[in-house]
């Protein structure tokens, strides 16, 4: 068990390297780089190459991804280009929002879609699971920028019950840090359960077809009781590994729920990286993002092999 | 999107519990499958015919306004049943228009990904080694950055055009198959039947197409339904961003994006396209729901 | 000629009686739905009653109040955001620099100027000798007094190698800054310029102190101090209580972005924000038929344009040009695209909002496919690529329209969709035919200086004649008004029958406030009244 934790992250760190230099390469082939974003209409080609002397984008694309390769070992994340505030000083704020949204996001969500998915699993096929089913699907079919802006228009422009937007700061009441995050919550939450309510059942109906449930099922063994006791406990491998991959994407993907209610956090930062082709900025996400979906992945794994006897001893 | 496959990289997998060969059973379909074979047949239909059948085309600026309602009239022009987008087009015919665009362009994408992602995973699972390790590292790069950050990065280097965007979401949703199929691979290869035909001496190739891919297509294609969704959507939220399909051309993802702004004075011109999604996504996944539990779910349904 | 003349009206277009009635309803606390349905109902459009019941409320409006605290949301932001004056190019930049900084001069709403940190300014005969004496009152945030070596050094930023200012071409012509004493500067010109106070007057030419290089916290004399900025996230400032001039109004403002349109168009009906910039044209019917809320309107000479490059096929063929210039709807576009926030276009940059420099006798360009279908055969074209990017709201669907028209003459209009960011860079007078915008500028003059001289780096269809570099000289030394006007009337027929350029709209500066809020400006070289508003807005309901 220790042994392959440490040779998964190690494998971690490989995937972190990878991850590097993907975003290194995809960020330098697009068209312009940060001197003609910054300078936009106005450029010329005099003040372009004062400003990519100014900021160290006359080297060669090897030197610098040495080089932030060389500050990144030391700690240090550099400074954006376009603008010229410290990365960290720049993922700070953002990180801790984006933690902190995800956080109530997973409290919430994670119990109620594997308690939804248990019931769907119990009674598949009728009108509980048929309900489930439809009303997964429906919430998963609509684009999220769909529900973000309907969701607005009715609570915040028709019904002044909530804030459009949700600008938080840390000397905010609970009370009222809630009613800023409550669209974005109930969008995210609504993206994210859907997919994990359907993942649970399916994962637990797999297993319901092994031969060993079988032989349950014909020594009579009451129906709830072979699923909360024996199919779950085999099928949490996979339904961690679902939760791990969508919590990864509560801090990595949630672009168009931070746009909509302009909350400032890391998945729109990376975004705008990209559109500045700020490379040290996207780097420093990317490395972020990839360290939450190790550290996620390692942890489902744990869980999965934790919760079956049979793994904790491989032959 | 969000953006997940089944299985983690160790040993365990839904799968691994499949009884060793899969018992071959006629498709029987519920009320809710048959009601989903009902509405995927009419939009498959309207991606055919759609077009020639439209009353307008889907380019067409005639109508007297943006945002005109239901049944509304254009003098001289014609009527408009799901009235009018925000720049004075027949919503109706680019529901039409659109249908051949989204559903071409969903369909072409997630069966790509199906096949680079079945394609890799299973040669990593069969080669192993340090092929198993380069393929399995790249594509946790890939599963770890948020596909709408890698959608952008292909589409503004390469430009946006529909090779460009089937190739981008099949590259980003081969990702998750890649695992799906990597891990049922390891686990089917270590089966007593695999075992079997490796004594028998028969060839990889052999081994693959004849004992490996049909022992994992019935759990792949229960991914299916999900992964379809996600391309639908992925593609809709690139238009997000400024990307996605090129104007004029519908697609119904981008016509929600475009019309969002009726919403706020009571047009239902984002709606439309909404429900068209839905309706089509939520057919498909019925339908898997019933291949599934068919081919899966048999012991299960017994107990109810 | 056409209805060129489209500026919304305001109050004072209206009858006495009509005024009475509107500011007797207004005053009596009607609200702005019932004053503009009285309007309506008298036969004004939406946009023209919104504006009428705008400037009558401003008209009303008594002596400022002082106190509460605004919220402003931009289009756009990012780690790009920056308080380094010559960097700036978004309108978020803009406006924190207004409250950060002051210039030298300030640009009234009519365009002429006026002394800002500069007390008085003038020139010599000639007009190649510029004298900025400054006002001695004048002290940084940190308590040091602002005196003419900040000056020399703020602008020494846009000359030289090293200079990364977006704005060194603007001033080029200036040979060299000298200290005169203390408080006096003089800028010596290459050749006589008359337009330097108000190129001045832009938001690059804001004043910063001594011997900055770190804006992460920089150091103004403006009307705010600066408590908290994070890029793309949101800057706050509190009210400088030092400041040289009276003081703005409020005690804070908040100013950031919300990207996307649509929420911030619901931030500012729910409430949540008080003042927004670029109000997409087709919510104006929203933010009007809400209480509490309207348009901010600001009739204006930017432009959107289409750019055939004259250096390369098919753009390099008049006839081609031609046939684009005939397949435009101009009327459709303002009525449609626009939704009236805006003038046609006649394929030239000075419009009425110039205007004694607009030429008025210039025959407006129609819409007519029989002309453009003569031309395109003439030029033997059938197919041609449009990059297109939304350089501003509507540049997308102006492309979409003229695509359906260049159909009808058989041109088959290639629309490439691209993202803006780095379109300026990549496609921009690169592609053959591209699309341009342009906010407006100060005069006549800057505008063709800077984007149809032969030698203008942003010539956007590389069209060189030297006619109009021989004409720009004259005009700024003409000072005869009848013979100005025939040099500008010259300028605005050979750009409009020869250059690559198609002009098929101007576009008004869209923006929307609260009611609550007053005290904004018309400038017209930007949004909210040239960004001018954070000194001078101010709640009406403190």
């Amino acid at each position: 068990m220790r042994r392959m934790v440490i040779q998964r992250i190690l494998i971690g760190f490989a995937t972190l390297w990878v991850v590097s230099v993907l975003v290194f390469i995809g960020t330098s082939i697009l068209p312009g780089d940060v001197a003609e974003i910054v300078l936009g209409q106005t450029a010329t080609p005099e003040t372009l190459a004062a400003y990519r002397a100014e900021r160290g984008l006359d080297q060669t694309l090897v030197m610098q991804y040495v080089a932030w390769v060389g500050d990144m070992m030391s700690g240090d994340l550099g400074t954006s280009k376009a603008g010229g505030a410290s990365i960290s000083s720049l993922i700070s704020g953002r990180l801790a929002n984006t933690m902190f949204l995800a956080a109530i996001v997973a409290v919430i969500s994670v119990p109620l879609s594997v308690m939804l998915g248990l019931l769907a699993a119990m009674y598949p096929g009728t009108w509980v699971d048929r309900t489930l089913t439809f009303g997964t699907l429906s919430l998963i079919s609509v684009p999220e920028f769909f529900i973000a802006t309907f969701m607005v228009l009715i609570l915040a422009v028709k019904l002044h019950w909530l804030p459009a937007i949700a600008h938080i700061s840390p000397d905010d009441s609970f009370l009222k840090m809630m009613r800023g995050l409550a669209m974005p919550l109930i969008t995210l939450i609504i993206v994210v359960s859907a997919q994990m309510i359907r993942m649970t059942r399916a994962g637990i109906l797999n297993v319901m077809n092994s031969p060993y449930i079988e032989m349950a099922i014909l020594k009579g063994v009451p129906r709830g009781r072979i699923i909360l006791r024996h199919a779950f406990y085999n099928a949490i491998g996979p339904i961690v590994n679902v939760i791990a991959l969508n919590l990864a994407y509560l801090v990595s993907g949630v672009v168009i729920v931070e746009t909509i209610f302009a909350y400032p956090g890391l998945a729109k930062l990376m975004i705008d990286g990209v559109q500045t082709r700020d490379l040290p900025l996207v780097q420093a996400c990317g490395m972020i993002f990839c360290g939450t979906y190790v550290v996620l992945i390692i942890l489902a794994d744990v869980a999965a092999i934790m919760s079956n006897p049979r793994l904790r001893n491989p032959k | 999107m969000t953006d997940t496959s089944a299985n983690p990289d160790t040993e365990t997998s839904i799968y691994d519990e499949l009884p060793d060969a899969p018992p071959k059973q006629k498709l029987r379909l519920s009320w809710m499958g048959k009601l989903g074979v009902t509405v995927v047949g009419f939009w498959l239909l309207m991606a055919l015919l759609g077009p020639y059948i439209a009353p307008f085309h889907e380019a067409d600026i005639i109508a007297d306004d943006s945002f005109m309602p239901a049944f509304s009239q254009t003098e001289g022009e014609g009527k408009h049943w799901l009235g009018t987008d925000y720049i004075e087009r027949d919503l109706m015919s680019r529901i039409m228009w659109g249908a051949r665009t989204t559903i071409g362009i969903s369909f072409s994408a997630t069966l790509l990904a199906y096949f680079i992602g079945v394609t890799l995973g299973i040669a990593a699972a069969v080669a192993g080694g340090w092929i198993d390790m380069a393929f399995s590292r790249v594509n946790d790069a890939v599963l770890s950055l948020p596909s709408i950050m890698l959608g952008l990065l292909i589409v503004v280097a390469l430009g946006t055009s529909i090779p460009i965007l089937i190739g981008t979401a099949a590259v980003i949703y081969a990702a998750s198959v890649f695992r799906i199929a990597r891990a049922l691979g390891q686990d089917i290869m270590v089966m007593d039947f695999v075992e079997a035909a490796r004594a028998r001496g028969e060839g990889l190739w052999w081994i693959i197409t004849r004992e490996v891919l049909p022992n994992a297509a019935m759990p792949l294609a229960t991914d299916f339904g999900l992964r379809l969704v996600f391309v639908v959507l992925f593609i809709s939220s690139l238009s997000f961003l400024g990307l996605g399909i090129q104007p004029p051309m519908a697609d119904w993802g981008s016509m929600v994006r475009q019309n969002l702004d009726g919403l706020g004075y009571g047009s239902y011109a984002a709606v439309w396209p909404a429900l068209a999604i839905a309706s089509f996504t939520i057919s498909i996944n019925l339908i898997v729901d019933d291949i599934s539990a068919t081919s899966g779910g048999s012991l299960a349904r017994k107990m109810i | 000629m056409t209805d060129f003349n489209k500026n919304l009206p305001t109050i004072a277009n209206l009858s006495a009686m009509d005024r009475e009635t509107v500011k007797t309803g207004i005053s009596r606390g009607a609200t702005r739905r019932e004053v503009m349905g009285w309007l309506v109902a008298g036969g004004a459009t939406i946009a023209a009653a919104g504006s009428i019941v705008a400037t009558a409320t401003s008209a009303l409006a008594a002596t400022p109040k002082k106190g509460g605290k605004l919220k402003f949301a931009s289009d756009l932001h990012g780690p790009s955001d920056t308080f380094d004056p010559g960097l700036n190019t978004s309108t978020i930049d803009y406006t924190r620099g207004r409250s950060h900084y002051n210039g030298l001069v300030q640009i009234n709403d009519d365009l002429t100027t006026r002394g800002e940190l500069a007390e008085e300014y003038s020139s010599n005969a000639d007009n190649s000798e510029w004298t900025f004496k400054l006002r001695q009152d004048v002290k940084f945030h940190d308590g040091t007094p602002m005196t003419a070596d900040d000056v020399i050094y703020s602008m020494s930023r846009h000359y030289g190698e090293e200079s990364t200012s977006t704005a060194k071409t603007l001033v080029a012509d200036v040979e060299e800054w000298v200290k005169v004493d203390n408080y006096t500067v003089r800028a010596k010109m290459a050749g006589p310029n008359g337009d330097l106070p108000v190129i001045l007057g832009t938001p690059q030419f804001k004043i910063i102190k001594d011997g900055t290089t770190d804006f992460q916290n920089p150091v103004g004399t403006g009307p705010f101090k600066l408590a908290e900025f994070q890029p793309g996230v949101r800057s706050i400032h509190v009210r400088n209580e030092d400041y040289w001039r009276d003081g703005p109004n409020v005690d804070e403002i908040e100013i950031f972005a919300i990207t996307d349109k649509v929420a911030r168009t619901s931030a500012l009906l729910s409430g949540d924000i008080d003042l927004m910039q670029a109000l997409d044209p087709k919510a104006i019917g929203q933010v009007e038929s809400t209480d509490g809320v309207g348009i901010w309107s600001v009739d204006s000479g930017a432009y959107f344009g289409i750019c055939c490059m004259t250096n390369q096929a098919p753009g390099n063929n008049p006839d081609f040009v031609k046939a684009m210039q005939y397949i435009q709807r101009r009327e459709k576009i303002v009525k449609s695209i626009l939704k009236g926030q805006g003038t046609v276009g006649n394929d030239q940059p000075i419009n009425v909002a110039y205007g004694v420099d607009h030429c008025a006798e210039l025959p407006q360009r129609e819409h007519d496919l029989d002309k453009a279908k003569f031309h395109l055969q003439k030029s033997g074209v059938t197919a041609a690529e449009l990059h297109v990017a939304e350089v501003a709201p509507g540049m997308t669907d102006i492309c979409l329209l003229a695509q359906r028209e260049a159909q009808k003459i058989g041109l088959d209009l290639q629309i490439k969709k691209v993202p803006n960011d780095g379109y300026w860079g990549a496609v921009w007078m690169k592609t053959p035919v591209n699309v341009v915008t342009w906010n407006m500028r100060p005069t006549a003059n800057s505008m063709i200086n800077l984007a149809f001289a032969p030698d203008a780096p942003w010539n956007d269809t590389l069209w060189a004649d030297e006619r109009i570099g021989k004409w720009l000289m004259e005009s700024r030394a003409a000072t005869d008004p009848a013979l100005r006007h025939e040099i500008y009337c010259s300028m605005q027929a050979l750009i409009n029958e020869e250059s690559g350029m198609v002009i098929p709209a101007h576009r008004n500066y869209l923006d929307a406030k609260s009611d609550k809020v007053e005290g904004i400006g018309r400038m017209p070289l930007g949004s909210l009244g040239g960004y001018e508003w954070p000194e001078f807005a101010w709640r009406t309901d403190v």
